[in-house]
């Protein structure tokens, strides 16, 4: 089968090889390849030459910053995944110019995340065949790894629906109410991986699920409003796609980031007012450069930023406020792996706190995972034709 | 079946760290990795603080979290109530060691704390982490278990010395190192221990002296509250104690 020669119903080329690339997708490609290339070279070079002994992890400090990595991915993927439901799912017809770009993003940053994943396990190879026959119930990462690959399988599915131009079919629907239920499962049960450890108190917490996809639908709206707005620059804005732009996604900015400010309060203040042992991790946070990079630049700084109706339709400042955000959730990703790990169990250390900082074989995978972002967005922008939406006239 | 368990009296254990080299040596661990360990503390403040020890093996827990959480069953709880590792299966995501509220668990592949790298020193020519000259014999490497010298990017804890535990008679409800009968199938520590501050038998069995220790001198077991239920006691007495917390937090003015 001739991949290239496969037509959409409306008769337009599958994969639009034929057409060139804008200048921006085109940058974001080769860019995003290159950087993606130099720095997963490096890191692999690293981890088959050291091992594992190229991060800074320990038997004291297992999880090193790979997983804030990745867990930064996985659920800007559902959120994006959820962002792509308000229109296939709900209905919700502003949101129709963003569904299909959305559902790359989610597609590729999974990709992303994904990749990271499988540079921090010690056996990639063998989470493939040993997980899916261990039917290990009790455990969220079984249920995160069977999550994910249906949330990854869905979305692609869906995406090949809409790019064929089924946005209206039964079926299509169908197949967004399931992508949408697993990505809410996908996220809750990474939050529940977390939340479920009552011996890191500091993690412990029934409302982890909700505050995991929260905050990954905030980098959802953040990553769609960074995308759009640069892709806004080079092709313009149609007019019935501007009160999106202008108007919706600024304030769903506003008020979703100011709902993770809220939770991220109680969260802090139960910590700091908590008197359980292992809690301390919390006051020891008021220390940490990740902390205030989170709280300040990440959340107070967007926030008053978008909190004027002239600021938040202003283009420049509301690639700013997504930035910033972007910059202070994966701190935050960062500050919460560590918070739950830095105080000691009975092993080495008794007094004094665990320290981990990043090797730089484990800083190199935030390029290295930007940079498949990039490249595959690019591409996807090239060849996709995201900006492609069902007319609001054929609406239903 | 049997539901082995051990009992550390704190009263008579000196914090010699001899069973943490005879752990070392019988199981071939790298320096630090101490499936086994002593965790020296301070304890109260002047005028009555003083240094204080905590001899800390796997706790081999009846509700093992760590056993939970594992996605691929490679952590598992035997009949005989050892908490063990699948190599085979391990895939080296390190959940268990996040989830084990004891933090008995190792990956030997991080940056060594001691220079040189022994695993440079010996190194291995079928995959194990390391290969020293005085590593048990290669016929008794039980990946299965989790016995021997682990293959790179799997996660190893204590156990129990399984490949001695395991030989024993069936319905024998102590295995006591001065018993020439049972020695050679008691846990490196327990043998080696020259204070005989540790005891190790069946805690099912009616007849075993463990659950006499455990029932008439009050055995405790470390952080109850998670709800991991340790086969492992400790006998506090009245001249030592457990440590009431791992905290770092200073106190409250």
């Amino acid at each position: 089968m001739n991949i290239l020669a496969l037509r959409t119903p409306d008769g337009r080329p599958l994969l639009d090889l034929q057409s060139k690339p804008d200048g921006l997708s085109a940058l974001m490609m080769i860019g995003g390849a290159v950087v993606a290339g130099v720095s997963l070279s490096i890191v692999l070079f690293m981890l088959f030459t050291k091992g594992h002994s190229a991060y800074n992890t320990s038997s004291d400090f297992p999880w090193g910053a790979p997983i804030a990595f990745y867990m930064f991915f996985l659920l800007a993927s559902s959120g994006l995944s959820i962002i792509s439901s308000l229109d296939t799912v709900f209905g919700l017809k502003t949101f129709y110019p963003v569904a299909k770009r959305c559902i790359w993003l989610s597609i590729i940053t999974l990709v992303a995340g994904f990749t990271l994943l499988a540079l921090e396990l010690g056996n990639p190879f063998r989470l493939l065949w040993a997980v899916p026959i261990s039917a290990q119930f009790k455990s969220p990462m079984w249920w995160m790894g069977i999550f994910y690959s249906i949330d990854l399988a869905l979305l692609c599915i869906k995406f090949y629906l809409l790019h064929t131009g089924e946005w209206d079919s039964k079926r299509t629907h169908l197949i967004s109410v399931g992508s949408f239920v697993i990505c809410i499962f996908a996220s809750g049960t990474l939050g529940l991986a977390f939340g479920m450890m009552a011996m890191r108190p500091a993690w412990y917490s029934p409302a982890m699920p909700m505050y995991f996809i929260l905050t990954g639908f905030m980098t959802a709206v953040a990553f769609t409003v960074l995308f759009t707005s640069l892709m806004r620059r080079v092709s313009g804005t149609p007019e019935n796609v501007r009160k999106l732009f202008d108007d919706v996604l600024p304030r769903l900015f506003f008020i979703t980031l100011l709902a993770v400010v809220v939770t991220r309060f109680g969260q802090i203040i139960t910590g700091l007012w908590g008197n359980y042992e292992g809690m301390e991790a919390h006051w020891r946070s008021l220390t940490s450069v990740m902390f205030h990079i989170e709280i300040w630049i990440g959340f107070v700084i967007p926030l008053v930023l978008m909190g004027s109706r002239e600021r938040r339709t202003n283009v420049s400042i509301q690639i700013l406020s997504a930035l910033l955000f972007m910059i202070g959730i994966f701190a935050s990703r960062l500050h919460l792996l560590i918070m739950g790990q830095e105080v000691p169990l009975f092993k080495d250390y008794w007094a004094g706190y665990v320290e981990y900082t990043p090797s730089f074989t484990e800083w190199l995978l935030i390029p290295a995972g930007f940079g498949i972002v990039f490249m595959l967005y690019g591409a996807g922008n090239w060849l996709f034709n995201l900006a492609d939406h069902r007319a609001p006239a054929n609406a239903h | 079946m049997a539901r082995w368990g051990m009992v550390i009296d704190l009263e008579k254990c000196t914090g010699c760290q001899a069973c943490t080299t005879a752990c070392s040596m019988e199981n071939s661990r790298l320096p630090g990795e101490n499936w086994q360990d002593v965790l020296f503390y301070n304890e109260g403040e002047y005028p009555s603080g003083k240094l204080t020890w905590l001899p800390r093996p796997c706790m081999h827990c009846e509700n093992a979290s760590c056993v939970d959480v594992c996605p691929t069953k490679a952590t598992y709880k035997d009949k005989d109530g050892f908490v063990l590792i699948n190599w085979d299966l391990c895939i080296g995501c390190k959940y268990c060691m996040i989830a084990c509220p004891y933090g008995v668990r190792f990956y030997a592949e991080e940056k060594q704390k001691t220079l040189p790298d022994v695993r440079e020193v010996w190194p291995s020519k079928d995959g194990k982490v390391w290969d020293p000259p005085w590593a048990m014999p290669s016929h008794l490497n039980d990946p299965k278990h989790g016995v021997g010298i682990q293959p790179k990017n799997v996660v190893s804890k204590c156990t129990f010395c399984y490949h001695r535990v395991s030989k024993a008679p069936q319905g024998t409800p102590d295995l006591d190192p001065n018993d020439p009968k049972t020695r050679d199938f008691t846990p490196a520590c327990v043998v080696t221990c020259a204070p005989t501050a540790r005891y190790f038998g069946d805690l099912d069995n009616p007849k075993s002296y463990v659950r006499k220790l455990i029932a008439e001198k009050r055995g405790v077991r470390l952080q109850d509250h998670t709800g991991n239920r340790p086969q492992v006691y400790y006998l506090a007495g009245e001249a030592a104690s457990i440590p009431e917390t791992r905290s770092t937090r200073t106190k409250k003015v």
